[in-house]
């Protein structure tokens, strides 16, 4: 098998997917989280997130993804709910309305955290 | 607003603990945490007691003959794999519902994907119950089991298991009986319903730990051994102990699960599983009829509660599960629990197998003022969407 026919089908096996996104090759999940936190920066999530349908970015919404950022980078890990709220200050239904998506697949997939994989 | 967590995933496991299950399991094990059965020392005779004597109190709990078919398992799953791996047999068939947990459908689907045995899964109608003649309909001359959820885990819907079983012991066929979601709120009586075997967990609404569940064995029904290893008796043979209870269990038993487990029986004994049932009850219909004017809020066979156990599910229109919970959680602490809840036919059947559901289960330590905050916040949720 070519090689790069063999990255694309071991990539498929892992459930990624490679795209284009600012002119680079990125790989998301198969619900389009980031497969690397390190791919993320912000040319690449302005372009994710006007294809999400946002039309404006506010500087609200760059405040929530550099918390996550900022939080995900320095703990390991996504931030509890509680201390979400607290981060960014505001209500995680007010969260919930600024982006398209929502908070899981909204917010957090744009900020480029890596997919939580709950109970789904 | 106080501080306090709402906790309404009692279906996931029952929280808090009751502080005398808490103190007995100290108590106990501080006392008599040495290893089992396995010398002749005073208190490893006195831990062996407390095991003997929580097998009894289990047996007489389920209705089942005999105390040695009592068999300690880390949860309910971990007692379902003894059922599949030590039962069932190349060529085999079982039947069971879709309305299972993956602790039935995975096995199911693991033996079935090495080409061991084939299944069927009965469906359940509109209101999330099983037909018992749906189960017979599926019936083979090979059919080796019939597996059944006594609640689900899902909809809270109590399947009829003493028809079930009264058609399976017609034609010869063992019923399994999962009570994971039942056993401590709703009596269970193996020797009614002729089931052979009853897998129970014992963190849920027998109120003891995590890591602690079992299997209750009819002696009509041959499991063989599926592990193997020390049992504390007939040492000098290679062969694995072949009676009960020591068949099926293999290692230094759970001793301090055990303490909780016998804790929990007791704390129910002194309450009464009916008096339990009628709490937990009449707080999911508070929740049920407080949601009635929240036009955005969708209920899943919720309808009627007859023969419910505390568990409703739910969609909030608009809000994916996930957030919805995240929302609850940060902005009303209230704890549910949201997704498939490992059931995901179940979740098929309700047309929610994409998105998942979000799951409110009021416990024994829940308020009417709890219900009234939850039905609060979702009608909050709900009025913004």
């Amino acid at each position: 098998m070519p090689q790069d026919a063999e990255r694309a089908q071991l990539a498929s096996d892992l459930g990624r997917e490679a795209r284009l996104v600012a002119g680079r090759e990125i790989y998301f999940d198969r619900e389009g989280f980031f497969w690397e936190a390190d791919d993320w920066d912000e040319e690449i999530a302005i372009v994710l997130l006007r294809e999400s349908g946002l039309a404006e970015l506010t500087e609200t919404h760059w405040k929530v993804l550099r918390y996550f950022r900022e939080y995900y980078f320095y703990h390991g890990r996504a931030p509890l709910n509680r201390q979400l709220k607290e981060g960014i200050g505001l209500s995680l239904q007010v969260l919930e309305s600024l982006f398209p998506g929502g908070i899981r697949k909204g917010a957090r997939r744009l900020a480029g955290l890596p997919n939580p994989k709950s109970c789904f | 607003m106080t501080n306090r967590v709402i906790y309404l995933d009692n279906a996931a496991t029952s929280y808090p603990k009751p502080p005398e299950v808490l103190d007995e399991m100290f108590r106990g094990y501080r006392d008599l945490g040495v290893s089992p059965g396995r010398g002749s020392y005073d208190l490893a005779v006195q831990a062996g007691d407390v095991v003997e004597g929580t097998r009894q109190k289990l047996a007489r709990f389920f209705g089942a003959p005999d105390p040695n078919r009592v068999i300690f398992a880390a949860n309910a799953t971990d007692a379902l794999n003894l059922v599949f791996n030590g039962l069932l047999r190349p060529g085999d068939h079982v039947v069971s519902t879709e309305l299972e947990h993956n602790s039935v459908l995975r096995p199911l689907h693991h033996f079935r994907e090495r080409g061991w045995i084939e299944y069927d899964l009965a469906s359940c109608d509109g209101r999330g119950f099983v037909d018992p003649d749906e189960i017979v309909k599926h019936l083979r001359p090979n059919t080796r089991a019939v597996v059944v959820t006594h609640a689900s885990n899902v909809l809270g819907t109590i399947q009829p298991v003493q028809q079930i079983g009264a058609r399976c012991a017609e034609r010869g066929v063992p019923l399994i009986v999962d009570a994971s979601q039942s056993a401590g709120i709703i009596p269970v009586d193996m020797t009614a319903w002729h089931a052979s075997a009853v897998a129970f967990t014992g963190h849920k609404a027998l109120f003891g730990p995590t890591g602690i569940g079992g299997l209750v064995i009819h002696p009509d029904l041959d499991i063989r051994a599926s592990r193997f290893g020390g049992t504390g008796i007939d040492s000098r043979e290679l062969e694995h102990t072949p009676t009960f209870p020591h068949r099926l269990e293999a290692g230094t038993i759970n001793v301090m699960g055990i303490l909780g487990l016998s804790a929990g029986l007791d704390y129910i004994a002194q309450r009464s599983v009916h008096a339990i049932h009628s709490h937990e009850m009449a707080l999911v219909t508070r929740l049920r009829d407080g949601l009635a004017g929240c036009a955005h809020v969708e209920l899943y066979c919720a309808a009627s509660l007859a023969d419910h156990v505390a568990v409703i599910t739910l969609n909030v229109q608009g809000i994916h599960p996930e957030d919805a919970g995240a929302i609850l959680d940060a902005d009303f602490q209230i704890a549910v629990r949201v997704g498939l809840h490992c059931a995901p036919l179940a979740h098929r059947h309700l047309g929610t197998l994409r998105r998942g559901a979000i799951r409110f289960s009021p416990g024994l330590f829940n308020t009417p003022e709890d219900i009234d905050r939850a039905v609060g916040a979702l009608a909050t949720l709900s009025v913004h969407k």
